[in-house]
């Protein structure tokens, strides 16, 4: 299995990438080599250079620095956001699956509620009004997300529920509980996650979309979308600042598109379900 | 005289796995006028020949040999001319009635195509197929254009596209499993209706089948194929009389009139081909030379045979 | 869809009055007195009657549903001290025009890319389109907007920065919020495109004698679309949340700029208003598609 994905190419190196962010992610704030909120007005607007290798900002700050810091913020926001309505989705899907009748019909209509908002306004809303800050943002965007997973993991249920290893555990007298844990989950979960790595994507897009709008974080939480949004006012004389973040959100996003569709590919191939996204 | 002349004909498909040897040097021919079957089991490479006369193998297919059909080499023809070809001079009933219409298209726009091909006045050939359909029992005919393919019921598919096939009127007719999936009843309509043609156009009739009895009752000759190969090619009656590769005679060993003999084994797989016979692990007159040399084909009276037991 | 539609307004209705931000003394610090001053229970009371929002929320609920339905009165504007039904009819056209353009870009781009990939599959062409549309799909829409502003306006001053009323204002929105949707209908096209030339009956039209063209146009084009239309309704509902932002980027007059603003400046009923909107043309596009559907495959014509 591991084989199959290393003979891939392009998902080698996207994985390779996706572990030099995450270390970027997780040791930079621990490292705290140099402070990315630290405002140095007579370097304001700076083209790249050897000691600003990508510029600096309108308040002087430097935007590598700056950009290595989003990166926490982003995929921390966006593990967030993913393990949640992940947990949330599958646990949804399952008993919607599982339990069928009025019990599913409910469900399966709320799922079609949530998926007919189109999300980033339903986010925005709900941001609108709960206010910035990390955890309402991940609430806001788990909100907009888990219903998705919900209905894949719903449709999966329904078609391993008739097999012979969950209906021989019934009658053996195994609890709707651990039928779930011990078959239902575990033989469908994989789907979901693929599903799930693809829409990291859409999560990190999201994130920006609402910074950029100001309706994200507090202005001290270095952020890609918060960072292209103040950088546009300064677009004529000093285009870095705009243009730099939104290649680093193009390229993360990338990343984990080559991944989760690389992942589909190889562990459903009949499957198309991410482009349709 | 040769009128369609196969030789040597490989056909390799490129997979991931790696290539998969379809069809592994095959060689027949076929006179005016005669009906010629391809009998073997399901996946012996007999609806690859068929596709690979009329070009239509997906681009994944690696073709060697040489078809040649009246003077016109087949397998080195424009595709301008090959067009010219297609339809026309070779039709082909594919073996998937129910995928082979396109589901979005009324019945009565995919025969018009037929007449379009054929520069014919569009009007004048519809009426000739509502004839034709009637010929081939079907009820209805007219109404049967207005609809849609998923309307029609698989027998009704079969017939509607071995109608349109024979709309052409084609110098060569190949009908690929003419009788799958048919009950008894519309297998005997099947037969009456080749028995029709046989007589009524004079025209060749290659059959693809893996119905021994269909093939035995329509064909002239017929050539009997295993993993890809033909073993052995005769006229009809000594092979049902006077079978000689043992994989002939366990085939009709195993036909419910000479008691259901089972044949037991599998066949090669067909990337990795044994060196020697390809019947090999499943044949009861196998001797050591069999394991390791493959037989070549050998004329014998009135036909071929590839063992060597010959 | 009417089940549908009374969740969502039910949904949003209470949504966004039992958050923080939604109690009447906020939004009248929000809006008419200042953050930092306290109100009076005078200054409350006033502005709890005139907007309707004394009495307990279930009621008021019915009573916006009821005003909503019947008489086309969606509440006031704290903002602009103007009915939120003339609002809305007043930026709708904008937010209709922009989708529409956007989508039509989006179709006529994606798909006639889409097939040409799909018949120079593993070719330069394909390769290069298929990367081409990695990006489409990764790129936030609104640095595209921005990139595009710079490029166009700032460098090559080919089209105004940002406006609303002629050609040249809308086609770097069009384009921008198009961008996303024109790539993942390039990939769906191909795809589709690519499966249905392997089908059976492609095979048995080129057995049939036809040219190569005529079985592309007849028997593979309107086959290879039944997908793409299915996602048509999703990508239209992608672009109604892309046009808030893009419409924020271009200071397009639409729905979206409406809304975010009215998010800014805690204005409810605008804000409940605009959704309602936005899902509302959701569905209706949705019910579109699937009449198109419909009408395209026989086989779900007659059930
Ligand atoms: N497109 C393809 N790709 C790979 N292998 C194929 C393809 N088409 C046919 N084959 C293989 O070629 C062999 C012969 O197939 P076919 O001619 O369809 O058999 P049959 O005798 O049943 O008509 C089979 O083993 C099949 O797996
Ligand atoms: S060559 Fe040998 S193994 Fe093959 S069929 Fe003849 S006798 Fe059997
Ligand atoms: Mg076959």
């Amino acid at each position: 299995m591991t084989g199959k994905i290393f003979r891939r190419k392009d998902m080698t190196i996207s994985i390779l990438l996706l572990a030099l962010l995450v270390v970027v992610a997780i040791s930079y704030p621990l490292l705290a080599l140099s402070d990315p909120n630290a405002i140095d007005l007579t370097n304001k607007n700076l083209a790249p250079s050897a000691e600003h290798p990508l510029g600096t900002d309108y308040l002087g700050r430097d935007i590598l620095n700056r950009l290595a810091a989003g990166t926490t913020t982003s995929l921390s926001i966006a593990a967030g956001v993913s393990a949640i309505s992940l947990f949330v989705g599958v646990l949804i899907g399952c008993i919607s699956g599982y339990y069928g009748g009025i019990i599913d019909e409910t469900l399966s209509r709320i799922i079609d509620i949530f998926l007919s908002f189109p999300g980033i306004v339903f986010a925005l809303a709900i941001m609108g009004f709960l206010g910035g800050g990390v955890i309402n943002l991940i609430l806001a965007l788990s909100v907009v997300h888990w219903a998705k997973y919900a209905r894949l993991m719903r449709g999966q249920v329904l078609s391993i529920k008739e097999n012979e290893y969950v209906l021989s555990a019934k009658i053996i007298g195994a609890g709707d509980f651990h039928i779930m844990r011990k078959h239902l989950i575990p033989n469908s979960v994989a789907t979901v996650i693929i599903l799930a790595t693809i829409d990291i994507g859409h999560v990190l897009l999201s994130i920006a979309a609402l910074n950029f709008l100001g309706i994200g974080l507090p202005a001290d939480i270095p952020e890609w979308g918060a960072m292209l949004s103040a950088g546009k006012e300064f677009m004529r004389t000093s285009p870095y600042q705009t243009i730099f973040p939104g290649m680093a959100i193009t390229m993360v996003v990338i990343i984990f598109s080559i991944i989760g569709e690389g992942l589909r590919d190889i562990f459903d191939p009949n499957d198309t379900g991410g482009e349709y996204l | 005289m040769s009128y369609l002349n196969v030789s040597s004909l490989c056909v390799d498909f490129l997979t991931e796995n790696g290539s998969v040897k379809a069809v592994n040097d095959i060689s027949f021919e076929m006179k005016k006028g005669e009906t010629f079957g391809i009998i073997g089991e399901s996946g012996s490479g007999k609806s690859v020949i068929g596709q690979a006369i009329l070009r239509l193998l997906p681009s994944n297919a690696v073709v060697n040999g040489s078809i040649s059909f009246g003077a016109e080499d087949l397998l080195s023809l424009d595709n301008k001319n090959m067009r010219q070809i297609r339809g026309r001079e070779i039709s082909l009933i594919p073996q998937n009635p129910a995928g082979s219409l396109n589901p979005l298209l009324k019945n009565k726009i995919q025969v018009a195509e037929v007449f379009e091909v054929m520069g014919v006045n569009k009007k004048e050939g519809i009426k000739s197929v509502l004839g034709m359909l009637k010929n081939l029992l079907m009820k209805e005919p007219a109404r049967i254009l207005e609809n849609h393919p998923h309307e029609l019921s698989g027998g009704m598919k079969q017939r509607f596209l071995a109608a349109m096939c024979l709309s052409y009127k084609p110098s060569l007719l190949i009908a690929d499993e003419p009788t799958k999936g048919l009950d008894s009843f519309s297998k005997k309509g099947t037969l009456d209706l080749f028995r029709h043609m046989k007589g009524e156009h004079g025209n060749s009739i290659l059959v693809i089948t893996h119905d021994l009895d269909f093939a035995l009752e329509i064909c002239d000759r017929v050539a009997v194929m295993y993993a890809g190969q033909i073993v052995e090619v005769g006229p009809v009656t000594d092979i049902l009389q006077i079978p000689s590769h043992p994989y002939t005679k366990a085939l009709l060993n195993a036909l419910p009139r000479n008691g259901l003999i089972p044949l037991h084994g599998h066949t090669p797989s067909r990337i990795d081909l044994p060196d020697g016979c390809l019947f090999y692990t499943r044949c009861n007159l196998r001797s050591d030379k069999c394991g390791t040399e493959r037989p070549a084909t050998k004329s014998i009276k009135g036909g071929v045979v590839r063992c060597h037991l010959y | 869809m009417a089940i549908t539609l009374f969740a969502v307004f039910a949904l949003t209705f209470f949504l966004m009055n039992v958050v923080p931000g939604g109690t009447s003394e906020m939004i009248l610090k929000h809006t008419f007195i200042g953050l930092e001053e306290s109100a009076t229970q005078e200054q409350l009371a006033q502005f709890s009657e005139i907007y309707n929002l004394n009495d307990p929320l279930y009621i008021q609920f019915i009573d916006w549903l009821k005003g909503g339905i019947f008489e086309g009165d969606l509440g006031m504007s704290f903002v602009y001290h103007k009915p939120v039904l003339d609002l809305l009819l007043l930026r709708l056209p904008a937010t209709i025009i922009l989708a529409l353009s956007s989508m039509a870009i989006a179709v006529v781009g994606g798909v006639s890319l889409g097939i040409y990939a799909a018949l120079k599959e593993n070719k330069t062409a394909d390769h290069l389109l298929r990367f081409l549309t990695l990006f489409g799909v990764s790129m936030p829409g609104f640095w595209v907007g921005l990139i595009l502003i710079l490029i166009f306006s700032v460098y090559l001053k080919m089209v105004p920065v940002a406006g609303y009323g002629s050609l040249e204002n809308l086609i770097l929105p069009a384009f921008a919020l198009s961008i996303h949707s024109l790539a993942s209908i390039m990939r769906i096209t191909r795809t589709s495109m690519l499966e249905t030339l392997g089908q059976d009956y492609i095979k048995f039209a080129t057995s049939k004698g036809l040219s190569v063209n005529k079985i592309i146009s007849r028997h593979a084009l309107k086959n290879a679309m039944l997908p793409v239309v299915t996602v048509l309704g999703f990508q239209m509902g992608a672009m109604l949340g892309g046009s808030v932002i893009i419409e924020t980027v271009f200071a397009w007059p639409g729905i979206g700029s409406l809304l975010v603003n009215s998010i800014f400046a805690r204005d409810l009923y605008v804000v409940q208003a605009c959704i309602i909107v936005i899902v509302f043309l959701f569905l209706i596009v949705n019910f579109i598609v699937d009449l198109v559907y419909i009408y395209l495959d026989p086989r779900i014509r007659y059930g």
